[in-house]
């Protein structure tokens, strides 16, 4: 599964508490580099918690390990300038800045900053046109697209995706998925979370499937998308 | 209307020095996230500093020095304990208010046994300085001028950092939502620590700025004061910067006018009736408060 034989992100038992409510559970789970993962489930399957658990948000017990630095040691914002960022659910910015500011905070931890910028533009040019703007004022679909484009500009290797379909329109969404796999396709490792299991599935090379804060079924995309247990609990039915 | 002329111009001295200590402890609002009652004690103790140099050197440049870091140096000092309070699971904001109350009481003891044993202090007519400009009983002061010119460009400067900084957009985010600034990795710690220290700086310009204005200090000085920055603080809306300048101001002016024309403490009295006014008006401040 490793391409270059050095683990890339390996969680390894991990549990995770909010207060006397165990969230995760034993989680092992692995993403190689350049490799596109979905973790599909039912809302409160505890997927969002697997991801900011990655970025220590929520104290993870167990291991968690990046490119051989063990992040439950670390701080969140070490964690990002190790080169993990984190595109939120319900696409969160901060609404009271400008859409350009909201892209100089993205580079806090970026090297290239001004240049880098210059890129997020040209990948979402409707930002460019509207960067003096005040981001709450943004379409649903823009402030998506400005939420990407900040969780760029911190240069991460791996990229945690929470949810982008949430509340958005189905063209929009098409449009947001397309992003993704570009994002994948020049060298982006993606883990994604996602309770469109169909539309993640189709563009994703492997998926975990969570339920109550277990893993409970694991493997390629492909296969899990012909799986019958699959496709009655989460796609709807046989087809 | 000469003597109203007069008041006014005085209640904008006195309303500048609200201006940036309202500045001062709405950052710790938004940023550290502590109702920080003692900053103004710290601010009295820099005070102190500063007469306490100038006595022993009567060396201008050193004893700005000093002012500021003492100021900061007290700030920053703080912060472990704020820091402490917080972690506590279950404490909220007002946990701090009611520490930084109990430290502000610490403080005037420890000012009122061991400062120039409990005395005021009175500062040199050098440093007050005289009177600039004369119209019948319009008088314009050296330090007048100085807490005019010196609030502005402070004020400007720190809405510069605000605005047009790296460190200014960091306070902002953690004003706006600590919890998604943590998600993307802003340095939460770092950031705090940094407003302690602008917070610090600021208390240092005003150290300077109001010994020239009052020309004194006592142990009692920083409460009476702390009082009016939270007054001023609520009446805005809480944490609302902007706010801040123009209530701070105000009050100022509405004090020195009644000051002019009742008797002696009156005056808190009035401006703490127009407040509590404007809060049964509108709670959450003229403004809009930027904290819950």
């Amino acid at each position: 599964m490793n391409n270059n034989g050095t683990t890339f992100l390996k969680m390894n038992n991990v549990n995770v508490f909010y207060d006397s409510i165990q969230a995760l559970k034993n989680i092992s789970l692995e993403v190689a580099k350049s490799e596109f993962v979905v973790l599909i489930g039912a809302n409160g399957a505890g997927k969002s918690t697997l991801l900011k658990s990655i970025l220590n948000i929520q104290a993870p017990k167990g291991s968690i390990n990046f490119k051989g630095k063990e992040l439950t040691k670390l701080h969140t914002d070490e964690i990002v300038a190790n080169g993990i960022s984190i595109i939120p659910e319900g696409h969160l910015i901060f609404n009271s800045m400008s859409v350009l500011e909201n892209l100089q905070l993205g580079t806090y931890h970026g090297k290239k900053k001004e240049q880098s910028i210059e890129n997020i533009f040209g990948y979402f040019p409707i930002l460019r046109e509207r960067k003096e703007q005040t981001a709450g004022t943004l379409s649903g679909g823009e402030q998506q697209m400005l939420s990407i484009g900040r969780g760029l500009l911190s240069d991460p290797e791996l990229i945690l995706v929470d949810e982008p379909s949430l509340g958005l329109a189905p063209k929009i969404v098409n449009d947001i998925f397309d992003i993704l796999v570009k994002l994948n396709n020049v060298g982006y490792t993606i883990l994604l979370s996602e309770q469109n299991a169909k539309k993640s599935l189709e563009i994703a090379d492997r998926a975990y499937v969570l339920e109550t804060g277990n893993i409970v079924m694991e493997g390629q995309a492909d296969d899990l998308l012909n799986d019958e247990e699959i496709k009655d609990a989460y796609l709807g039915g046989s087809i | 209307m000469e003597f109203f002329i007069a008041q006014v111009l005085n209640g904008l001295s006195l309303g500048s020095i609200y201006v940036l200590l309202v500045t001062g402890f709405n950052l710790m609002l938004l940023v550290a996230k502590i109702i920080q009652f003692a900053y103004p004690q710290f601010v009295v103790i820099s005070m102190y500093a500063t007469w306490a140099v100038l006595r022993a050197t009567n060396n201008v440049i050193l004893a700005i020095l000093v002012t500021i870091v003492v100021s900061i140096f007290l700030n920053l000092l703080s912060e472990p304990i704020f820091r402490r309070i917080t972690s506590i699971k279950g404490t909220d904001i007002n946990a701090t208010f009611v520490a930084s109350i109990g430290l502000s009481m610490v403080l005037v003891e420890i000012m009122s046994h061991s400062l120039n044993q409990g005395f005021p202090i009175s500062f040199s007519d050098n440093w007050v300085g005289g009177s600039v400009f004369r119209y019948g009983i319009i008088n314009i002061s050296r330090s007048s001028i100085f807490a005019w010119v010196g609030g502005i460009i402070v004020v400007v400067a720190f809405f510069y950092l605000l605005y047009r900084t790296m460190v200014g957009r960091l306070f902002r985010a953690i004003a706006e939502n600590r919890h998604v600034a943590k998600l993307f990795g802003i340095p939460i710690f770092k950031t705090s620590i940094m407003s302690y220290l602008i917070a610090g700086l600021l208390g240092g310009f005003i150290a300077l700025l109001l010994s020239m204005l009052i020309g004194t200090a006592s142990p009692w000085l920083g409460e009476s004061v702390a009082l009016k920055v939270l007054a001023v603080s609520i009446v805005a809306g809480l944490g609302n910067l902007k706010g801040g300048l123009f209530v701070g101001l105000a009050l100022g002016v509405v004090e020195s006018v009644a000051i002019g024309y009742v008797a002696g403490s009156w005056s808190n009295v009035i401006a703490f009736v127009i407040m509590l006014i404007v809060i049964l008006a509108k709670p959450k401040g003229l403004f809009g408060a930027a904290v819950e």
